[in-house]
Formats: C-alpha cells, structure tokens, sequence
C-alpha cells in the first residue's frame, strides 16, 4: 500500500461523510442499560414463582444475606458501568480494576456465610440437591439479561472486544446472582458457593468466546 | 494536501462537525491525523507499507465508529488506541502468516535468470487466469482493479461503484479463495 492510496482513502471517506448519531457519554448509556436490566428482573420477580425476597434464609441470615446481596449488585452495577467504558477507544484501562473490589466482597461476604453455616449445621447440606438448579438459574438469568446489554455494547463496535465482554459476563453474572437471591430457597453452603461461582465462570467464558458475533466490534 | 497545519487542538471541532456530516472538515480532520497515526503505527511495525496498511486500516475503523467520539474530550487518546489496536492486529496477521509459509525445494530447481523460467511463468499465468475466472464477478473486479491495474481504492470505487470498503472486503475474500484453491491444487 502506498502514500497515494492512502490519499485517495481519505478522499473516499470523506466524500462518504454523512451524519451519524453520536454515543451518548458511556455512563449515560450504562445507567439507562441498567435501568432496562432492573425492569427486566422486576419483571422475573413479579411474574415467576417461588420469588420469596430473601424471608427463606435461616433465622438471623437476613443481615448476611442482604449484605452478600448489596456486594452482589454493586459488583454487577460497576462491572457493566467498566464495561460501556473500555468499549470506546481510549478510555483508561483502569476501568478494568474498578468492579474488582466490589467482587472480593461479594466473594468474602459469601464465603464468611458458607462457614456461618458449617458452624451452625454442620456438613449436613453438602450436597448438590438445589445447587444444580441455581447454577441454571444463573446461566439462563445471565442469557436473558446479557442478549440486550450486549446489544446496548455492539452500538460503540468496540475495537478490542475482550475486556468489554469480561466486564460485560461479569456484570451480567453478578446481576444474575443478585436475582437469584430472590428465589434462593436455603441458607448457602460451600457446595453452594463453589456452584455459583462456576455458573459465575462460565458466563464470563461464554461472553469472552462470543465477543465477536454479540460486539460486531470494528 | 490542504488542512496539513491543523492544530491538535481543533482536530475534536472538526471531528464534531464530520459527525454532523460535514464532509470539508472531516476531510481536513483525516488530512491533519494521517501523519500522527503513521508515526504511532512506526512504534511498532518498521516496514513502510506494513505502516501505511495499519494507517489505512485506521481510517477505516475511524470512519466506522466515529460515532463513538465525545466532543470535548480529547481526540488524541482515542486515536492512539484505535491506531494501537490495528498495529497489533497487523502483527498478529503477520505472524500468522509467517506460521503458514513452508520451504519449498522446488524453488531451488529454478534459475535465477527469468528467461529461463518463461514455460513455467506462461503456465502459471494460464492457471492463475484459469481460478481467477472461477471467482465471483464482483471479488474478481475488486481483484483486478486493485491488485492487476494497480488503481487506488478510491479510483477502483469510482469505476466498479463498489465502496472503497467492500472492494477491501471483496480482494480480502479473493485471495483467500485463490489461495485455497491453488493449495488444492498442489496437494493434487
């Protein structure tokens, strides 16, 4: 390719300039995604069964489980908020960082209930009984709720696709989680938390292995 | 070409007004940031026409999402990361490509003078007329205007009325199906 061809481009494409609709600023655009999200778990709550918000956990665990579930949302809510902005070019990658803390603390909140647990029952529980249904639970939760975040992502074709689908299945699983709290009929155990966060692994893995086809990135 | 002492300063003005469809100062706008992404895209390819394809590519990808430009932000970052991007992308292409090649002994069998090489030369032009007449009309244009007759993608646009992008994407795809179908050819 040569300085003359790259001249004539430039003709080409300004010759093709024509008006575009111009992004909104990325948090504009993550909170009105959002606001889309929590209408459709609203939705879930409201029309599914067995939604029963939090009142099924053992005595006492409301506290923990409201916590868990606050480090849950605010992990999701930061992680799709990163996600809108690494997917325009430019952007500081220190986006990339910012859900992590929230995520520890959903982690360790989760974890300290698990041994809560182990103490209070011991390892009568340890089964995989109704953890198989959360970890479905999460993986359909997250394909309901990430075809449209990901379509709200496509609209910038961001040029590097994998962060932005990393934050995007994280958010997108964490939110899900959060959701799940509201049909979650037991106290969780270690099984539990391992299942969850499997289910938690596979989405972020499903959304970085279909980046391409759901970010049509540039 | 005009627009070249545009100051960094205005290049987010004009990027706002090409946004608008204000094709003079989008013109001026990919003028004035031509020589900065060439000098990022030297950061990390050396080769003269590896840097003007990553430059080119850039100009496609910022036609593509220059919807995704906030005015008053600066423009320099997010240039320097769309330009970064299809540096990379031209690195890994070209090692990819250099993964494929193999030695081929044959080529030792040859002489070095050409004329010595006509009966093979003759051959290979009537096997390459041959599976170019087996692609489709339009990658076969694409191919043709761009690669044969040497024109600019801006010229081979104006004669086809393809766009300057899908003759890209058409030539793309041409020489990936010649390229399968003249290795079918030597597995035979």
């Amino acid at each position: 390719m040569t300085v003359r061809q790259t001249d004539a481009l430039i003709d080409a494409l300004s010759a093709a300039a024509s008006p575009v609709k111009r992004l909104a600023p990325p948090l504009t655009r993550a909170l009105a995604a959002l606001a889309g999200l929590a209408l459709i778990g609203l939705c879930a709550v409201l029309l599914l069964p067995n939604a029963d918000p939090l009142a099924m956990r053992g005595a006492g665990g409301e506290t923990q489980a409201g916590l868990e579930l606050a480090a849950a949302l605010l992990a999701g809510v930061l992680a799709v908020v990163a996600a809108f902005h690494v997917a325009i070019p430019g952007r500081s990658r220190n986006w990339l960082a910012v859900p992590l803390p929230a995520l520890a603390l959903w982690l360790g909140l989760s974890g300290l209930g698990c041994w809560r647990d182990l103490v209070r029952n011991g390892p009568a529980g340890w089964t995989l009984g109704h953890s198989m249904d959360c970890f479905a639970f999460i993986i359909a939760a997250s394909l309901v709720l990430g075809l449209p975040l990901a379509w709200r992502l496509s609209r910038a074709a961001p040029i590097d696709p994998l962060p932005v689908a990393v934050l995007g299945g994280l958010g997108i699983a964490a939110l899900s989680a959060v959701l799940l709290q509201f049909f979650h009929p037991f106290a969780v155990t270690f099984i539990d938390l391992a299942v969850h966060l499997v289910a938690v692994g596979i989405v972020i893995l499903l959304a970085s292995l279909l980046r391409r086809p759901m970010l049509r990135p540039a | 070409m005009a627009g070249g002492g545009t100051s960094k300063e205005s290049w987010g003005e004009l990027l706002a007004a090409a946004q608008r469809g204000d094709g003079v100062a989008y013109r001026r706008f990919l003028i004035a940031v031509t020589p900065f992404l060439r000098a990022r895209a030297r950061r990390r390819i050396h080769a003269d026409d590896a840097v003007e394809d990553v430059v080119q590519e850039t100009l496609l990808t910022v036609h593509r999402i220059r919807h995704s430009y906030e005015p008053g932000r600066p423009v320099e970052p997010w240039l320097a990361a769309i330009v970064a991007r299809r540096s990379i992308d031209a690195l890994r292409k070209s090692s990819r490509t250099g993964a494929r090649e193999v030695h081929d002994p044959l080529a030792y069998e040859t002489f070095a003078a050409p004329a010595t090489n006509s009966i093979e030369a003759g051959e290979s032009a009537k096997e390459l007329a041959r599976l170019m007449g087996g692609l489709p009309p339009r990658q076969r244009e694409a191919l043709i205007l761009t690669k044969l007759n040497e024109l600019s993608l801006g010229e081979a646009s104006a004669r086809s009325e393809q766009s300057v992008a899908s003759l890209k994407v058409n030539v793309h795809r041409a020489i990936k199906r010649l390229r399968l179908e003249i290795g079918r050819d030597l597995l035979k």
